[in-house]
């Protein structure tokens, strides 16, 4: 289990502001703990497989945790990208009712609501992105520019039954309060011509 | 187009069902649509060819799809459109789909009618389309999973195909966009204009139907969820000729 990180709270509520864009999440006067976040196939701070956008298959990306705080019940996962959207963050994917004891999410979460989740998060539903689709849907940034995709990983101290379909705004609403832990990974992402890419 | 909150439209039957306030619409048993002719040669869907269909008029669940060759469209641009209308409204439990209504054939009629400048835009756009198919998940459109078919059209719809290349004249979701709504008006428009063959789309809706008036009776019935559905076209009644 990761350590509490002992902050002031100023510190811990800027942090929780970067990593939300905005909302305070975090249990009352407690500072949520930091766990690991991860990706069998992608690295903070390096550019993300063209599959997990537009340009490839456009499949949701495997992620793994690790320390998640002691009573975390339950998860919920935010990709977005501060570097986009009016206001920032443009959101990529939003998944939650994640059960506390998974400990990942496997490449490519069915976009389609009648297809059942994977086993291992079963109970598990997508909220509404940027375009308003409760699915995952890649990077696209404008040619020429590298975007920063956050993973943003938060360990609750409730089972929440969610309906799908939330906002990132009613999503951090809901959980408000109850974010015991948070973690996220950061891979980038920079769009090519297709005319480059091998066929 | 996008709801008050500014989110896209789903892409599913299903979906575009609950936004008519048509859920719980019955299976169907339309009759067939018209086979093929020597002179109008057929092309089968994807769906008609899994199920071993042969365009013949042999009444099925949901009726064989036959897809006339289109006026204004070359043999593979209509292969595609074909798959592309065949996943906006998929043939499923819940009925016949675009295909079985005839929505080739409305577009056709569309194509004819609004000039040169609709055919280049269904050409370029199918085009686009098939090469973004192509780079992204490794084939022609027809050719993929029903899955990575709705994946494709999915960033076809939110812009997301636009920013790569491939052809898209003035972006992806306008042919999207363009396409569903022919789609759409070929479903459930009157089929006067070509589509809705057999009122299967009304059917799927549990529209009513054209009625010149609605007596008490016809009120009631409907509010009971028992009134006999009208199935003619509006230019049937001499009214509207």
């Amino acid at each position: 289990m990761a350590p509490t990180v002992k902050v002031s709270l100023p510190v811990v509520m800027g942090a929780a502001l970067l990593l939300t864009g905005g909302a305070v999440t975090g249990l009352r006067g407690q500072a949520p703990t930091t766990f690991i976040v991860e990706s069998p196939t992608m690295t903070t701070g390096r550019f993300m497989p063209r599959d997990y956008s537009p340009d490839g298959r456009n499949l949701s990306p495997p992620l793994r945790w690790s320390g998640l705080p002691a009573g975390t019940r339950q998860l919920a996962v935010i990709s977005q990208d501060f570097g986009a959207g009016r206001p920032p963050p443009w959101v990529h994917w939003i998944i939650y009712n994640i059960p506390g004891d998974a400990g990942g999410l496997p490449e490519g979460i069915p976009f389609d609501p009648d297809h059942p989740m994977p086993a291992e998060i079963a109970g598990a539903v997508q909220g509404n992105n940027g375009w308003g689709l409760p699915a995952y849907r890649g990077p696209a940034p404008p040619l020429g520019t590298v975007h920063n995709y956050h993973f943003a990983v938060f360990a609750l101290d409730e089972e929440f039954d969610l309906p799908p379909g939330l906002d990132r705004g009613e999503l951090l609403l809901a959980i408000e309060g109850h974010v015991i832990g948070q973690g996220d990974m950061v891979p980038l992402y920079e769009r090519q011509p297709m005319n480059q890419f091998p066929r | 187009m996008s709801d008050s909150k500014g989110r896209l439209p789903a892409i599913s039957r299903r979906d575009l069902l609950r936004t008519a306030g048509a859920a719980g619409a019955a299976a169907l048993v339309p009759d067939a649509v018209a086979a093929a002719t020597e002179e109008t040669p057929a092309l089968l869907s994807p769906a008609a060819a899994r199920k071993g269909q042969d365009g013949s008029a042999a009444p099925s669940e949901t009726g064989p799809f036959v897809a006339r060759a289109l006026a204004n469209l070359t043999a593979r641009e209509t292969e595609i459109l074909s798959a592309m209308v065949d996943r906006l409204i998929p043939s499923d439990e819940l009925g016949p789909g675009a295909l079985d209504a005839g929505v080739l054939r409305f577009i056709d009629r569309v194509l004819s009618e609004s000039g040169s400048n609709a055919a280049d835009a269904y050409r370029s756009g199918l085009a686009a389309l098939d090469t973004y198919s192509r780079y992204t998940r490794g084939g022609p459109f027809i050719d993929l999973s029903t899955v990575d078919q709705d994946s494709v059209l999915i960033d076809v719809q939110i812009g997301a195909a636009t920013g790569a290349g491939v052809g898209f004249v003035g972006g992806s979701g306008s042919f999207f966009n363009m396409v569903k709504s022919h789609t759409w008006q070929g479903m459930f428009g009157d089929p006067e204009y070509g589509g809705n063959v057999n009122f299967v789309g009304w059917d799927l809706l549990d529209y009513p139907g054209v009625r010149l008036g609605v007596s008490p009776e016809d009120q009631r019935d409907l509010e009971a969820d028992q009134l006999e559905p009208v199935r003619r076209s509006a230019y049937d009644y001499g009214i509207f000729e």
